[in-house]
């Protein structure tokens, strides 16, 4: 009878305590900002190639009892490509959802790795853009950036963003072929040529873009010099083409950098590195826009992915490509 | 009443012992479920490329009691990296497997496909032609 009244109390306890032992925990206003702070987003997404920007949004603030800001500085461990900047304009965004521009500086200056800005109105808070043009020398490399800003008070305040690895990988946007003109594409120059060119660098070319009408099926194509008669009609090629590329068609994969179209898709170096190509075609026939194809040199030297922007049924077409060293 | 409590709990393991097996439901090796029925056939058939959209150029043509499927593919297309896409008849399943990429490019041998009725009693086995455009 005891044992089971101590059982019975112990589980009454029991009850008793979780009960009451979650609190609910009352919301306690965070300290206001005291001195100068920042902080710093990246703001692209996706592989950073070559050529391309990286962007950032770099935001500092200090109460306006304490002064306000002088200058911001952004350095980064490997020097930027020309056109990189830090912008001079605060941005913010209006009740329709548009960023307005703010002049707060003059525009930046560039000294090595270091690009520098000082403003030039009096203000205690602002989110500067920085453009990070990836230089050649980046290439494989990982860069770091050390974001800074100094205030009238004798303050500085730093961030570091990074280690951000650069893509092995090349891109070409917005390729111009046209049917029996510039119809011969390198992957290694990531160029199209005409007759002419393609003669004068044979070695080099490694596709062939052609379109027919008939048959309803082979429309805009990618063909390797080397491939079956069938698939090059009516094509005599410059001497000395006749390399012998493998293709494979894909559709769907509208990579974000070659398309700029809502698909938040990427190919990076890792996809350009594993796709198995061994038992593709050397052809690609019956294109359309947003298709894509993978592609690898006959000498293993390159792989590509080239996509397909646009095409006109004229015979002409707009590609991009991504192209990765093997 | 200790023997009144091990005469309810017996009772009551004995009614979950009845009622708590369901009805037997075989499952095959593949963990599919055997049914009752009979029929076994193809009922549609689909080839798509290596970018995933169809390579047909016409409505396959399937014939069931000469168990063939045959059908025409667009120009140009790469019979060595296809996805063969099988619609069959309730509870049937097909052997083998169709696991990704297929090669089809040896025409003189058509590959063939059995088809396996819900009851797994009835096997019967189709061949896909193909021929180009």
């Amino acid at each position: 009878m005891q044992a089971k009244f101590n059982k019975t109390a112990l589980l009454v306890l029991l009850i008793t305590s979780f009960m009451c032992a979650c609190q609910k925990e009352e919301y306690v206003i965070p300290d206001p900002v005291s001195d100068l702070t920042n902080d710093c987003i990246k703001r692209t997404i996706g592989p950073n190639i070559v050529s391309l920007p990286i962007e950032f949004a770099y935001a500092m603030g200090i109460p306006k009892s304490k002064g306000k800001l002088v200058s911001a500085q952004v350095e980064a461990s490997i020097a930027g490509a020309t056109g990189t900047y830090l912008e001079h304009r605060s941005f913010y965004t209006n009740t329709s959802g548009v960023d307005v521009p703010v002049t707060v500086g003059n525009p930046s200056s560039n000294d090595g790795k270091s690009t520098r800005m000082t403003f030039t109105v009096d203000t205690t808070a602002a989110t500067l853009r920085y453009f990070y043009v990836i230089p050649e020398e980046a290439r494989g490399q990982s860069v770091t950036f050390t974001f800074s800003a100094t205030s009238s008070n004798g303050q500085t305040v730093s961030y570091k963003m990074g280690p951000y690895v650069i893509a092995k990988m090349s891109i070409k946007k917005n390729i111009a072929v046209s049917n029996g003109n510039l119809a011969y594409i390198s992957v290694e120059n990531m160029a199209a040529y005409n007759a002419a060119e393609a003669a004068a660098n044979a070695g080099k070319i490694d596709l062939v873009y052609l379109y027919r009408a008939t048959p309803a099926s082979f429309t805009h194509a990618l063909v390797s010099p080397a491939a079956e008669g069938s698939y090059l009609p009516g094509v005599t090629l410059p001497s000395g083409v006749n390399r012998n590329s493998k293709v494979r068609k894909v559709f769907n994969l509208q990579d974000r950098n070659l398309a700029n179209l809502q698909f938040g898709i990427y190919v990076d170096d890792k996809d350009l590195q594993e796709v198995d190509l061994t038992d593709a075609p050397n052809y690609a026939l019956g294109l359309r826009a947003e298709a894509g194809t993978w592609v690898e040199t006959a000498d293993r030297k390159y792989r590509a992915y080239i996509f397909v922007n646009s095409v006109n049924a004229n015979g002409s077409a707009v590609i991009s490509m991504l192209r990765y060293a093997l | 009443m200790k023997r009144f409590q091990q005469i309810l709990l017996a009772a009551i393991t004995i009614a979950f012992i009845s009622f708590g097996c369901s009805k037997d439901t075989p499952i095959d090796e593949d963990g599919l479920l055997i049914t009752e029925r009979q029929e076994c056939f193809v009922s549609n058939f689909e080839l798509l490329g290596a970018d995933f959209i169809t390579v047909r150029a016409a409505i396959p043509v399937i014939d069931t009691t000469a168990q063939t499927i045959d059908v025409t593919v667009l120009f140009g297309t790469d019979l060595k990296n296809v996805y063969p896409q099988f619609t069959l008849a309730t509870d049937c399943k097909l052997e083998p497997k169709v696991t990704g990429r297929t090669d089809f490019s040896d025409l003189a041998n058509p590959k063939k496909y059995t088809v396996v009725s819900g009851n797994r009693k009835i096997r019967k086995e189709y061949t896909v032609k193909i021929k180009f455009q």
